[in-house]
């Protein structure tokens, strides 16, 4: 069998996922930080924010913004493929952007008001002071939620990125044989098994750290 | 220790904005509710695209795609429920000829795209199966379902052994079998203190039935392609759809977070 079709989708799997999980680092940052902001309005939209992108379909999101980007103000003509990292990103920062203030709220209090009575202004306390502690700590869970990620990668399929899912389904339309998407499973699994291994060795070991602290 | 961990489906509910009179629950609704006006002004929609969302006939079609969204979820997580039953007790087991073939299954289905398992009990299904619902609903049921049992029975699996293990011991110690003290001891309890994240499970596949749209079943999502390919309003029409894809979600978690609150009062 002809697996040179699969191995290219992999890489564009690959490809996307690395994108849409530094981008939606970023943006889930930017939106968590903005949850906890003393400012009412810029936490009231991101826990907008928040709640509207988990609770719509991620395949609604990737057709709006396929249909929408070109005819709003910005009229940017994105391809397929940064379409797809575009609204993967757009909402799995929903997800990352919960993790980050559920990582900022379990903080001590006294972190923020130490590092403002020093002189810091709010927005450089949380970049130096709050964000470096809570990274360390909410690796384990944004680790699944960039695993949760990378399977809905193949939601890209349905927009026609030739990403893994997409390939399969190309090879089984002209071989008429269904077993082959076993096989792309067995690359995703090649993915997630290990990534979802290292996640819980990261658990493990922060627990251990903390119960010996 | 599961080796794939989801995205964490179960949000418990934040802390309220400090310095705000109101429920985390208002203040999510008034959030959602910006971005929802602003979404028309960015994208720049217009208002006479709207037009066909005031004709009854429009709302009939997508009110049965809801429907039909609600029946697919709730059969999948119905016939579900004793698929993941079986499944936690056969990762708990203590032969390996159960244990092993109950961890492979759940964690394969767990670490590969849910898409996937879709299209492929869809192109492996005999193409002259008969059903009254549809090839593609079938399909998509099945797949949901056997996908929501390996994550529930994960769930169930956690539920089980965070109950006491004196639960199990007293039980047997009365003269219970193994099984009938799993039977009436354990397992209501378990299935008790995971109702929430049970619960949770649904909106996700509420969610998910919108990849039914890949295998060209006429769900909600289709509905709106459907709608905005004959009117050629695309930006309205989903934002309807999300819309409504919205509002189903978002009461199904607020009922989740009520059992939370309520359900979970464990004796111990």
């Amino acid at each position: 069998m002809d697996l040179t079709l699969l191995w290219q989708g992999l890489l564009v799997t690959l490809q996307l996922s690395l994108l849409s999980i530094v981008l939606s680092l970023v943006i889930g940052t930017v939106i968590g930080v903005m949850r906890v902001a003393p400012l009412a309005p810029v936490a009231v939209f991101a826990e907008g924010y928040i709640t509207f992108f988990r609770n719509i379909p991620l395949l609604i999101v990737l057709f709006f913004i396929l249909n929408g980007l070109p005819a709003s103000p910005i009229g940017l003509r994105l391809s397929f493929f940064e379409t797809a990292v575009a609204g993967l990103s757009v909402y799995t920062a929903a997800y990352v952007a919960e993790v980050v203030r559920a990582g900022l709220q379990s903080l001590s209090r006294g972190q923020l008001e130490a590092a403002r009575s020093l002189g810091m202004s709010w927005v450089t306390a949380m970049r130096f002071v709050l964000l470096p502690q809570t990274f360390a700590a909410i690796i384990p869970p944004l680790g699944s939620v960039f695993i949760a990620l990378t399977k809905n990668t193949s939601l890209a399929s349905a927009i026609a990125v030739p990403e893994l899912l997409y390939q399969s389904r190309v090879v089984e339309a002209r071989t008429f044989n269904p077993n082959i998407l076993l096989i792309a499973g067995a690359m995703y699994l090649a993915i997630t098994i290990p990534a979802g291994a290292a996640v819980n060795l990261l658990e493990s070991r922060m627990s251990l750290a903390r119960t010996r602290r | 220790m599961s080796i794939v961990v989801e995205g964490a489906p179960l949000r418990s509910a934040p802390p309220p904005v400090r310095g705000l009179r109101l429920s985390s629950r208002q203040q999510s609704l008034i959030g959602v509710a910006t971005i929802l006006i602003l979404m028309p002004l960015v994208f720049r929609m217009d208002r006479d695209k709207f037009a066909p969302f005031t004709e009854l006939a429009i709302w009939r079609f997508l009110g049965e795609g809801v429907v039909l969204v609600l029946l697919v979820s709730t059969a999948a997580i119905l016939m579900s429920l004793p698929l993941a039953v079986g499944l936690a007790l056969g990762r708990l087991s203590t032969r390996a000829a159960i244990r092993l073939p109950s961890i492979g299954f759940i964690e394969a289905i767990r670490a590969i795209p849910l898409l996937l398992l879709i299209f492929y009990v869809f192109l492996s299904m005999p193409r002259d199966v008969q059903t009254f619902i549809g090839r593609e609903t079938l399909a998509l049921t099945l797949a949901l379902m056997v996908y929501t049992a390996a994550i529930n029975a994960e769930t169930l699996r956690a539920g089980i052994l965070a109950l006491d293990r004196g639960q199990m011991e007293a039980a047997r110690s009365l003269g219970l079998t193994h099984w009938a003290a799993l039977r009436y001891v354990v397992l209501p309890q378990a299935l008790r203190n995971t109702l929430p994240p049970l619960l949770a499970q649904f909106t996700t596949l509420v969610k998910d039935t919108s990849l039914g749209l890949a295998i060209s079943m006429v769900e909600l999502l289709q509905r709106g392609v459907i709608i905005y390919q004959g009117f050629r309003n695309p930006m309205e029409s989903l934002y309807v759809v999300g819309l409504l894809y919205f509002a189903v979600n978002f009461i199904l978690e607020q009922a989740s977070l009520a059992t939370q609150r309520g359900g979970s009062a464990r004796p111990q």
